[in-house]
């Protein structure tokens, strides 16, 4: 019954895509439905580049999730429990996706890819996932493959 | 076992019409037979099955009487529809807030990143209308941007509106039937909320910053409006335009009053702002949600911190009315009490929770009560007709700080009953302590922080410590927008809150460029450009940095003045539950930090939706919505949703079925309202 309630919703309300930049993973993730060809455990950004994120955080992201990634008042933490939670599962790609397409909130967009990324190299640091001796690449797809876990496989 | 969601495909719904005149069969349907109502919103209520404004009735009680989901069904709910609010604005949104209305069949709700409105038939979830305005660079520079917490609807039997704030600032009036501006309200549907303000908004109309993410309420054919404006920890000046609160004809639009939150020079009040301080502060707005009594005529204010979050020295003296309860006529706007809850604002505690109506009896004397939440986890429970406290407030003495150029209150008042149902202070008991090597990292951590309990002020910041004082919260601790619940047969408020929010309340002096105050929120650090040393995460091994429960809810007897029960709420963190070193602990629920989980009560349940997402070996990643027994907060049931409960819950019942909606959004899932009823074999 609910499963032909909802299938028939899908075929009335669901003919018009959201726009292909933003990522439609719209059900939950079960963690065992798909194996990643790598983790945030393996090494995935360099000392220097979560550094440059560091210093691009202070300036840009500081000012609303606090210099201590903590949060603050409408801006959620970046670092600790409530955040790996969320994003426990997903690829590196969702989280560049989002901050590109939702931060600043007071000035959409502005920020370019390669800023975005050395600030989630900077987040990875500083939730205690390892450096290595690559930098984490900008470029959508081969985010894709690097998931975030939140506790060491 | 809790049921999950996950076998339902949600779409990405697409805006169907705009403005679609579509003919609300169903709605008048279900309407039939029902006596005409007669006076404003009030004649649809909770106990018809409606849920006509944002807390379910004016009176801030988020309570419905009804009973067909129970605790032996819960388990069993499935999804009725789903609403992907995606296309309501020109991107996804991923912090959906509103609570949706219900009345006669449509369910109205708003969505999308430039806040349309949006009406759906309540059984089938379909599309009747979508209203947008498009604000262009006005909405661009709203302080309070996207969809925002929800509208009101109001009828005189004939007509029937809804009404909401747009992100830049106009108080729109929409034909409930179309989704059609009205266009003899206001100009054109309108009313420019920027201007009849009793003050000049600056710099100008478009960019001058004011504006409204809550629900409007109506009483007596009034509707209210507040104000809200940027995070306040790093003003750009300590100078702002001012939050006033208005009371509007909702026929025509009409200014009726305006109640000055900042007094003017000659009114009462004004001269508890020193130096001439009243004239150029700003803020002090009313940005939660507004109660009213619509049978004493009397509308009740939850004032915020004035401008400065963490530092008040711009503004010596008590502030009136930062951080006060207000009581006003609703007609005339005329003041009739107040009550300042935290005298000088120096620590974001807002007001921030809508003020809950409580007709209680004490010692067997009847007292209209009103009962106020906070984000200090203390509710301040006062008689509503004469603004004394229930049970006394103490002026208790606190500590001075020693910020060049701040204004200390030497006390602040707390009550002696009830108790604090959240923690509030810090202190080393309070630190993490699964393992005593855990403990002694915290405490390493903690040493560089000054450590003091609630009203310890914010201090300057030092690279060699401290780096501030370590605070629970405050603007994320206790209970915020979601506020609490009223049961009005057992006189039991219900409130979530959280434990587990530590904050820097570091000061430091900002460059000329960023800002005017002497003083802004921040850490010191060794290198120009802040970060530094000063910004090491407040977790212990990637652990929480203070203990369980992290998050929690309370019944509180309001004839009493007691904690009924407290149980935490929400799933153990994934960090915690799988975290190396508790591996071979058994760490009883922890909840989550839960100051923006909102709570349901209906005539058996209080509901209320887990605010992080965990992922547990018997079932998938996604969030819990649970139902706990409201006498004895044993949980009863719970339902798999597959993100974080956003918004507080609602529920309804058209054609004998009872339906409960949530708004889902966070992490890399975008908004969704999900409607819940039970399956037809389901236990009754």
């Amino acid at each position: 019954m609910m499963e032909r309630l909802s299938r028939r919703f899908v075929a009335v309300c669901g003919l018009v895509a959201t726009a292909a930049l933003w990522p439609l993973h719209l059900e939950p993730r079960a963690t065992s439905s798909r194996l990643p060809a790598r983790t945030v455990w393996d090494s995935v950004y360099t000392v220097s580049q979560a550094a440059t994120g560091e210093a691009a955080y202070a300036k840009t992201c500081a000012r609303c999730h606090g210099a201590s990634l903590g949060g603050h008042d409408e801006s959620p933490p970046l670092v600790g429990s409530a955040f790996l939670a969320n994003w426990n599962g997903v690829p590196l790609s969702d989280l560049q996706t989002r901050i590109r397409t939702t931060m600043p909130s007071d000035s959409v967009g502005v920020y370019e890819r390669q800023l975005v990324t050395d600030v989630i190299a900077y987040l990875l640091k500083a939730n205690g996932f390892p450096a290595g001796g690559v930098a984490l690449p900008q470029d959508v797809e081969p985010l894709k493959e690097i998931v975030i876990q939140a506790s060491r496989p | 076992m809790p049921n999950a969601l996950g076998s339902i495909r949600p779409s990405s719904l697409a805006v169907v019409a705009v403005f679609a005149a579509a003919a609300s069969v169903s709605a008048q349907a279900a309407r039939a037979g029902k006596t005409s109502p007669t006076r404003g919103a009030s004649a649809f209520t909770t106990s018809r099955g409606e849920w006509p404004s944002y807390t379910g009735d004016t009176r801030g009680s988020r309570y419905s009487p009804l009973d067909q989901i129970s605790a032996g069904n819960f388990s069993s709910l499935e999804a009725a529809w789903r609403f992907k609010t995606d296309s309501l604005g020109p991107r996804p949104e991923f912090k959906l807030e509103g609570t949706p209305l219900m009345v006669g069949g449509v369910l109205y709700a708003t969505g999308g990143t430039n806040r349309a409105v949006v009406a759906l038939d309540a059984v089938t979830g379909s599309q009747r209308w979508v209203h947008r305005e498009d604000e262009g660079e006005r909405g661009a520079a709203a302080p309070r941007s996207l969809s925002g917490r929800g509208l009101a609807y109001w009828t005189d039997g004939r007509e029937e509106r809804i009404l909401y704030v747009t992100p830049g600032y106009r108080l729109i009036a929409l034909d409930a039937t179309t989704g059609a501006r009205i266009s003899s309200f206001g100009t054109d549907g309108v009313v420019d909320l920027k201007t009849d303000i009793d003050q000049t908004i600056f710099p100008d109309l478009v960019t001058g910053e004011i504006g409204f993410q809550g629900a409007p309420v109506v009483g007596r054919d009034v509707v209210i409006i507040g104000a809200s404006f940027k995070e306040g920890t790093a003003p750009k000046s300590y100078k702002n335009n001012k939050g006033y609160v208005r009371g509007f004809d909702v026929r025509t639009g009409k200014r009726l009053w305006t109640f000055h939150t900042i007094p003017k020079q000659g009114e009462p009040g004004y001269d508890t702002w020193l130096n001439g301080s009243a004239e150029y502060t700003g803020n002090t707005g009313v940005w939660t949600q507004l109660t009213v009594d619509e049978e004493l005529g009397l509308v009740y204010l939850p004032v915020e911190s004035p401008t400065g979050d963490y530092y008040g020295g711009h503004r010596p003296g008590n502030n009136l009315y930062g951080e006060s309860l207000v009581c006003l006529d609703l007609r005339t706007g005329a003041k009739k009490w107040h009550y300042q809850i935290v005298h000088h604002p120096i620590w974001d505690f807002d007001l921030a929770s809508a003020p809950i109506l409580a007709d209680i009896s004490v010692d067997g004397t009847a007292i209209k009560a009103v009962a106020v939440p906070t984000k200090q986890g203390i509710l301040y429970v006062f008689d509503r007709v004469t603004g004394k406290p229930v049970w006394p407030f103490e002026e208790t003495p606190v500590e001075k700080g020693d910020v060049p150029g701040e204004w200390y209150s030497p006390t602040q008042p707390i009550p002696t009953k009830p108790s604090a149902y959240a923690r509030n202070g810090t202190s080393i008991d309070d630190l993490v302590d699964f393992t005593p090597e855990l403990r002694a990292q915290a405490v390493a951590i903690a040493s560089r922080y000054k450590l003091g309990p609630v009203f310890t002020p914010p201090s300057v910041s030092k690279v060699d410590g401290p780096i501030g004082t370590l605070a629970r919260g405050p603007t994320n601790g206790g209970s915020n927008w979601p506020g609490g619940s009223y049961d009005p047969e057992t006189h039991i408020v219900y409130v979530a809150s959280s434990n587990a929010a530590p904050a820097v309340l570091g000061l430091v002096h900002p460059s000329k460029d960023r800002s005017d105050m002497d003083w802004i929120w921040g850490v010191a650090s060794a290198q120009a450009g802040g970060g530094g040393r000063g910004g090491a995460p407040l977790s212990v091994q990637g652990l929480p940095l203070f203990k369980p429960p992290y998050g929690t809810i309370t019944a509180i007897n309001l004839d009493k003045g007691e904690i009924a029960w407290q149980v935490p709420h929400g799933e153990t963190p994934d960090a915690v539950r799988n975290h190396e070193m508790l591996k071979a602990m058994t760490i009883p629920r922890t909840g989550q930090p839960g100051f923006l989980v909102g709570t349901l009560v209906t005539k058996t349940l209080v509901i209320a939706g887990d605010p992080q997402v965990t992922t547990l070996p018997t079932r998938p990643r996604g969030a819990m919505l649970r139902a706990y027994d409201k006498a004895t907060g044993a949980e009863v049931g719970s339902v798999l949703l597959p993100a974080p409960i956003s918004g507080s819950p609602m529920t309804y019942a058209v054609n004998g079925k009872q339906y409960i909606v949530t708004a889902v959004s966070g992490g890399p899932y975008s908004g969704e309202y999900i409607a819940l009823r039970l399956p037809t074999d389901a236990p009754r």
